[in-house]
């Protein structure tokens, strides 16, 4: 391969100036105004000041400010009863069940899964959009949050008297160290885990994981759902499998992993497209030699 | 290397990454000019790499400078360049269409014979005069594999170089530089004997 491929070429001139002549400028200056309008209304995630340590100090503060707010709010919807007895030691999380459901939806972004589970290529560029540094949304504060004034001691008690023996067992400051710990580190479990090891997945729902996988270029978890027994080629609605998947997304690893697995490159879909025709169109010779096209 | 498109539209002298941070601190025009500066590489490129689907060109348009606005605090300028990032992530956007989509687009597919055809050598097209044949150079770049078209687009158009169009893609350099150069080489042959017709 020559340096020519590397410089300008009179092809890409014939191009440019081709664009230039269909380019619409209205067209452009109402395009220019819906984005710029768009974007107005969507803040950028974090400040690109606010460091990372600083957030991962808020973040704990928040999670404290979280527990402390859903203690006084079971405190204040459920009704004392002061003159019960605490419950049995075998009635568990009888308070701390509703503090949970309520609060950890709105437990910090920090706390929170990445956005949107985005298609990542197998071979990641060195700064993947729209993944990291999401810590801290523009509606958060750089610094973090004084933490909320303590209950009143009323409230304080009556929540003690309602807490189950394990809270009741420790101190109120512990029940509240414990609740944040609940919220922080119960959101922190990875999705992929939970993927991997949900119990009784129907066949049909291993196999769209499959296609899924396939489709993100996961090659990990292609591998472990081709191990749990899930055919290869299982077809979705549309007649494609993993393989079309994985090779419309353009993830050759995964590809290569499916082929090894037996994975058909000559199945249809209903469209009349396979896993080959499909390959050919796109023209990636990394997608080729995965799949032993080159020939 | 800035060849082209972008070559006309740098002359404003603040950095990609400094007008980046301008925004995350609340200065709408900083985005503003940055959006000029890309506006067009970006949309054509997402536009060509549509195709015949381009009706949704606005929309991932749209959400690609959506996503450069809400993440601009991910964007590390040491480990890429803004265009690499911006491509990175309208390329993906186009990704998404395609799969959501089932990927029509790839009806129409090309015959893959023409990756082995020698390059012709010589540019049928010195100065393109007409509406026509604009148009006909741009179906010719539409009717490019999926991966050629997107690498010849971000070369052309944009200027993005090989490392970045590398980047962008997620593929090595020397994969980056061969969808150039059979890009090149089939557009050269579908556009053979266009010149005497309308220059």
């Amino acid at each position: 391969m020559s340096d020519h491929d590397a410089t300008p070429d009179p092809m890409d001139k014939a191009y440019v100036q081709a664009e230039a002549m269909l380019s619409d400028d209205a067209a452009r200056a109402a395009r220019r105004a819906r984005v710029l309008a768009a974007v107005g209304q969507a803040a950028p995630e974090a400040a690109p000041s606010t460091p990372r340590r600083a957030w991962a100090r808020g973040g704990w503060l928040v999670a404290a400010s979280v527990a402390g707010v859903s203690v006084l709010l079971a405190t204040q919807i459920r009704p004392p009863i002061m003159t019960e007895p605490p419950p049995a030691p075998t009635a568990p999380a009888a308070a701390t069940a509703p503090i949970t459901a309520e609060e950890i939806p709105a437990a910090p972004p920090a706390a929170k899964a990445p956005p949107q589970a985005s298609p990542r290529p197998s071979r990641a560029p060195a700064a993947p959009p729209e993944a990291p540094a999401r810590e801290a949304p523009a509606s958060e504060p750089a610094a973090p949050p004084a933490p909320p004034p303590p209950p009143p001691p009323q409230q304080v008690a009556r929540t003690r008297a309602e807490a189950p023996p394990p809270a009741a067992a420790a101190p109120s400051p512990a029940m509240d160290a414990g609740l944040s710990e609940l919220v922080v580190t119960g959101s922190r479990i990875p999705p992929a885990e939970r993927r991997i090891s949900a119990p009784a997945a129907s066949p049909a729902s291993l196999a769209t994981r499959l296609r899924a996988a396939a489709a993100r270029g996961r090659t990990a978890e292609v591998a472990a759902l081709l191990r749990r027994g899930v055919p290869v080629d299982a077809p979705d609605d549309d007649g494609e499998t993993a393989l079309m998947e994985a090779v419309r997304a353009n993830h050759p690893d995964a590809a290569a992993l499916l082929r090894r697995h037996g994975a058909s490159l000559d199945l249809k879909s209903q469209a009349g497209q396979s896993a080959r025709d499909m390959a050919r169109t796109l023209g990636d010779p990394d997608l080729d030699r995965a799949l032993d096209l080159d020939d | 290397m800035r060849p082209l498109g972008l070559a006309l539209m740098e002359s404003d002298p603040v950095d990609d990454a400094a007008l980046l941070r301008a925004h995350g601190a609340g200065d709408p025009q900083a985005f503003a000019r940055l959006y000029d500066r890309y506006d067009p590489s970006c949309f054509q490129f997402i536009r060509r790499l549509l195709g015949a689907h381009g009706d949704a060109a606005e929309d991932l348009h749209q959400e690609t400078w959506i996503a450069i606005a809400r993440n601009a605090a991910a964007f590390d300028p040491a480990k890429s360049s803004f265009p690499a990032w911006l491509f990175t992530i309208a390329r993906r956007k186009v990704w998404d269409h395609f799969r959501r989509q089932k990927v029509a687009v790839l009806a129409s597919a090309q015959d893959d014979a023409a990756m082995m055809i020698p390059d012709p050598g010589q540019t049928p097209l010195e100065q393109v005069q007409s509406r026509e044949l604009a148009q006909e150079i741009v179906a010719a770049v539409e009717a490019l594999p999926l991966e050629q078209r997107g690498a010849f687009v971000m070369f052309a158009q944009a200027g993005l170089s090989l490392e970045e169009i590398a980047q962008a893609t997620g593929v090595a350099v020397e994969t980056a530089k061969s969808r150039l150069r059979y890009a090149r080489a089939k557009l050269r042959q579908s556009l053979s004997g266009k010149r005497s017709a309308h220059v």
